[in-house]
C-alpha cells in the first residue's frame, strides 16, 4: 500500500507563462514554468508573499488562461474549469444558504448523481473530515476551522483527479491551523488524492509536502525543488525537519 | 473592453430608438388608441416645449407648477431636516430622550406621509402651510432613522480611545460620533428629498391649486392625456434632478469616507 | 440574570406606555387649553372612536372590513409587481446585454412616484379596482426591481468559481448561486416596496372609493370629521406596522442563513 508511488504523471504543465495587460505596461507575472505531478503526490508549492503562486493555481485548476504555454490532467488539456480538479478555496467560500449537507453534495448534485448515492457519499465525506452531527448546521453557525472542513469534504466529495488548495489555513489562528495540518495529513493517508497545496509557511510545507517546489518572486519561476521524504507523521522539532527548514529559509531569503 | 462597451451603449439607444417607434406605431400609424387615451409620442413632446410658455388650460406655465411644486416641497423639507436630524443624534445619544421618544416615533414611522393630507387641509386649510406640513412628516422620517442609525454605528473603541484621552461627552459627540454618521446622515437627507417629492405631488394631487400635481390632475379632467405624460415627465425629471444634485453634495461633504449605500 | 430579565421587560413594556401616556397628556393638555381645540379633538376621544370602529361601522362598513378591502387591493397587484421585479431584477443583473436593453426604459419610469400616475391610470383602467391593482403594481415593481439588480450584481466571484469547479453549468450557476445570493437584497425590496404599496392604496382611494382605510380618511375631509381622519390615520399604522412586521418574520424564516450566529 505504502509503495503505491507508482510513477503515472497525472498532472503536467509545459512552458506555462503568464502576463497581465495593465494600462502602461505588461507585467509578467508568471515565466515559464515546466512542472510533473505523480498521481497521488503530494506537492507544495512554497514561495514569498506576493509571488505568483495563486496564478499558477489558477492556471492549473483552469480559472485562468495561460499566456503560453499548456496544462494537461491525464493527457487533456486544461482550458476550463472542470469537475475533475477541486479547489479549496483560501477565502472561506461556502454557500451560506446551504447546510453543510448542502455544501458537500453540491458538486455531485449539479453534476445529477442520484439522491441516495450522493447523500451517502456526502455522509462518508462528512465523517471524514470530523464533522459528524452538523451535517445540518449552516456555515454561519460553525467555527472557522469547521468552515475549512466542509470545504476540503466538498472538494472531496466531488472525487475529482486532482485537489488544489490555496493557502486554505490562512485565515485560521495558529492553534487552529496546526491542527488542521494535522486532519489534512489524516484524511489524505486515508483517501489518497493528488493534492497540489499552496503555502507560504515554511512548516507547514514540510510537515505536509512529498516535494515542495520554491518559487522564486515575479516573475515567478522555479528556483528549485525539494523532495522530502521524513516519515509521517513528522516532527516539528526533529533535526531533519529543522536542517530542511534552514536550508529552505536560506534558499528563499536570496530569491527576495 | 472598450469595444463591448460601444456595443451596450448602443444596444441602449436602439432600446430606447425602438420604444418610441413602437409607441409611434401603435399610436400615430395603426390607431390602436384613440388619442385621448394615448396621444403619439411626437404629440407629447410638443406639448412639452408649448407648455413651457402656455399657461393653458390650467392657469399656469409649465416652470410656473415646478416653481410651485419646488417651494414647498423644500420648505417641508427644510423643516423636516432642521427637526429630523437634531432629533434623531439626540435619540441615539441620549437614553432618556431615546426612551421617551422612540415610541412615539414607532407609532408615526408606519403612517405613510400621504395619509396625514386630510388632517392637514382641515387643520391649516388650503395652502403652503398644510403641504408643506404633509411633506415635513413624509421626510422626517427618515431624517430621524438615518442620523439615528448613524451616531449607533460609533465604535466603542474609538469613543474609549477618546475617553483615554480625557474627552467630554459632549467632545465625543462632536468628534466622533457625529462624524462617523455623517454618511448615514447624508444618506437620509437624500432619501428624505425623494419622499419629500412624492409628498408635495400627492398633496397636490388632492387639494391645490398650483403645482405639477395639480397640472396633471386638472389634465385628468379635461382628457388632456399628453398634459399628464408631460407632468409626469417633468415629475420624474425634477426628482432625478434633486437626488442627483444631493448625491453630489453628498459625495462633497463625505469625502474620503466609505458611503454606505 | 433574573434582575436582567425584569430590566428588559422595564424596557420593552414599561418605558414606551410611559412614554405613549405622556405623548397622549401632552396632546390632551395642549388641545384643551388652546384654540386648536376647535379644530383638533382630544386624544381619548380618539382612540375610543377607534377601537369602537370594529364594532360602529364608518360609512357601510366596520374597520375590520374597511382594512381586508384595502389588502385586497395591496395582495395581489404587490405578488404580481414583486414577481415582475424580481424577474426584471436579476435579469439585468445577471445578463448585461439585457441590462443594456432594458435599463433606459426602466429609469424613463423610476424616478415617477407611483402616485403620479393616479391620473393617467384613471384615464387608461378607469375609475374601478383596475387603476388601484395598477398603482400597486407599480410601487411593488419599481423598488424591488432596483434591489434585485443590486443583488445579482454583486454576488460573490469566488462563490461562481466554486460552482464552476464543482462542475455546474451557466444555468446551474445562476440556479444555484445568483438566485440564493439575491434574497436578501429582494427581501429589502419587498419591505420598502410593500411599505410604498400600502401607502400608495391610502392614495388610490383617496382618488375614488367607497371603502377602504384611505377611503375613511378622505370622506373625512368632506365633512370636516377629524376625529375619522385620526381614526383613519391609527388604522393605516397599525396594518402598515403588521404588515413590516409579517415581512421580516418571513425573511427570517427564509433567509436564516444570512444571520450572524456566532
Amino acid at each position: 500500500m505504502e509503495q503505491d508511488r507508482n510513477l503515472d504523471i497525472i498532472l503536467k504543465c509545459e512552458n506555462v507563462s503568464k502576463k497581465f495587460q495593465t494600462k502602461h505596461r505588461t507585467k509578467e507575472v508568471i515565466g515559464n514554468i515546466n512542472l510533473e505531478v505523480r498521481k497521488n503526490e503530494f506537492v507544495v508549492l512554497f514561495g514569498p508573499g506576493q509571488c505568483g503562486k495563486t496564478t499558477m493555481l489558477n492556471i492549473l485548476s483552469g480559472l485562468e488562461k495561460t499566456t503560453t504555454g499548456k496544462v494537461f490532467l491525464n493527457d487533456r488539456e486544461v482550458v476550463e474549469p472542470g469537475p475533475d480538479r477541486g479547489v479549496v478555496f483560501q477565502s472561506i467560500s461556502l454557500y451560506p444558504w446551504l447546510t453543510v449537507m448542502g455544501n458537500v453534495e453540491y458538486g455531485p448534485k449539479v453534476r445529477g448523481i442520484n439522491k441516495k448515492v450522493r447523500k451517502e457519499k456526502a455522509e462518508y465525506y462528512i465523517e471524514l473530515v470530523g464533522l459528524k452531527g452538523f451535517e445540518n448546521s449552516y456555515p454561519n453557525q460553525i467555527s472557522g476551522g469547521m468552515k475549512q472542513r466542509v470545504g476540503i469534504a466538498r472538494a472531496y466529495c466531488n472525487e475529482p483527479d486532482v485537489l488544489f488548495m490555496d493557502e486554505p489555513f490562512s485565515a485560521l489562528d495558529a492553534q487552529t491551523r496546526y491542527l488542521m495540518q494535522e486532519e489534512i495529513m489524516r484524511i489524505w493517508e486515508k483517501e489518497k488524492r493528488t493534492v497540489i497545496f499552496v503555502t507560504n509557511n515554511i512548516e507547514e510545507a514540510l510537515y505536509l509536502a512529498d516535494r515542495i517546489i520554491l518559487f522564486t518572486n515575479c516573475p515567478t519561476q522555479i528556483k528549485k525543488e525539494y523532495v522530502i521524504d521524513l516519515p509521517r507523521p513528522r516532527d516539528y522539532t526533529s533535526d531533519d525537519f529543522l536542517k530542511l527548514r534552514e536550508e529552505i529559509t536560506e534558499n528563499m531569503a536570496h530569491t527576495l | 473592453m472598450k469595444k463591448s462597451d460601444k456595443k451596450g451603449i448602443f444596444l441602449s439607444v436602439l432600446s430606447v430608438i425602438a420604444f418610441l417607434g413602437i409607441w409611434y406605431l401603435c399610436t400615430k400609424v395603426l390607431k390602436l388608441v384613440p388619442e385621448n387615451t394615448l396621444p403619439d409620442p411626437v404629440k407629447v413632446f410638443s406639448t412639452f416645449v408649448d407648455k413651457f410658455t402656455n399657461p393653458n388650460p390650467d392657469g399656469g406655465t409649465l416652470l410656473q407648477h415646478m416653481g410651485a411644486s419646488l417651494q414647498v416641497a423644500l420648505t417641508g423639507y427644510i423643516m423636516a431636516i432642521v427637526i429630523g436630524i437634531p432629533l434623531g443624534i439626540l435619540m441615539a445619544w441620549n437614553k432618556y430622550v431615546d426612551r421617551f421618544v422612540r415610541p412615539i416615533f414607532d407609532l408615526i414611522k408606519p403612517i405613510p406621509g400621504v395619509a396625514w393630507i386630510p388632517l392637514m387641509i382641515v387643520i391649516f386649510g388650503i395652502g403652503l402651510q398644510s403641504k408643506a406640513a404633509v411633506v415635513f412628516f413624509s421626510a422626517v422620517v427618515p431624517c430621524i432613522l438615518n442620523s439615528y442609525t448613524g451616531i449607533r454605528q460609533t465604535k466603542e473603541v474609538h469613543l474609549w480611545v477618546a475617553r483615554t484621552f480625557g474627552g467630554t461627552r459632549n467632545q465625543m459627540l462632536f468628534k466622533i460620533a457625529i462624524p462617523t454618521a455623517l454618511p448615514y446622515i447624508m444618506t437620509g437627507t437624500r432619501i428624505a428629498l425623494g419622499a419629500a417629492w412624492v409628498a408635495i405631488v400627492a398633496a397636490e394631487l388632492l387639494g391645490s391649486t398650483r403645482g405639477l400635481g395639480f397640472m396633471i390632475q386638472q389634465a385628468r379632467g379635461i382628457y388632456r392625456t399628453d398634459i399628464i405624460i408631460v407632468g409626469m415627465l417633468a415629475i420624474g425629471i425634477c426628482g432625478a434632478f434633486l437626488t442627483a444634485v444631493l448625491g453630489i453634495i453628498e459625495r462633497i461633504v463625505v469625502k474620503g469616507r466609505k458611503s454606505n449605500d | 440574570m433574573i434582575k436582567n430579565k425584569t430590566g428588559r421587560i422595564f424596557e420593552i413594556i414599561f418605558y414606551p406606555l410611559v412614554s405613549i401616556l405622556i405623548f397622549l397628556i401632552i396632546w390632551d393638555v395642549g388641545v384643551k387649553n388652546s384654540e386648536l381645540s376647535v379644530v383638533m379633538p382630544g386624544p381619548w376621544e380618539v382612540v375610543s372612536k377607534f377601537i369602537q370602529s370594529f364594532a360602529v361601522p364608518i360609512g357601510k362598513y366596520t374597520m375590520v372590513y374597511h382594512i381586508l378591502y384595502s389588502l385586497m387591493r395591496v395582495v395581489p397587484a404587490y405578488i404580481v409587481g414583486s414577481l415582475a421585479g424580481i424577474i426584471l431584477g436579476i435579469l439585468m443583473g445577471w445578463y448585461p446585454v439585457i441590462n443594456r436593453i432594458l435599463r433606459p426604459l426602466y429609469e424613463l419610469i423610476r424616478p415617477i412616484p407611483p402616485i403620479a400616475w393616479i391620473p393617467i391610470s384613471i384615464v387608461w383602467f378607469g375609475i374601478g379596482e383596475g387603476s388601484k391593482w395598477f398603482l400597486i403594481f407599480l410601487a411593488a415593481f419599481v423598488p424591488i426591481t432596483l434591489n434585485a439588480y443590486a443583488g445579482a450584481t454583486t454576488v460573490d466571484e469566488t462563490l461562481i468559481k466554486c460552482s464552476k469547479m464543482l462542475g455546474a453549468s451557466d444555468g446551474q450557476v445562476f440556479k444555484t448561486v445568483v438566485l440564493p445570493y439575491s434574497v436578501p437584497h429582494i427581501f429589502t425590496g419587498l419591505q420598502v416596496g410593500l411599505s410604498t404599496s400600502w401607502a400608495t392604496v391610502v392614495a388610490a382611494e383617496m382618488i375614488r372609493s367607497t371603502e377602504g382605510v384611505g377611503w375613511i380618511i378622505i370622506s373625512s375631509m368632506d365633512t370636516n370629521n377629524v376625529v375619522q381622519s385620526l381614526v383613519g390615520i391609527m388604522g393605516i399604522g397599525v396594518v402598515g406596522f403588521i404588515l413590516a412586521i409579517v415581512m421580516r418574520k418571513i425573511e427570517e424564516v427564509l433567509c436564516r442563513w444570512n444571520r450572524i450566529e456566532t
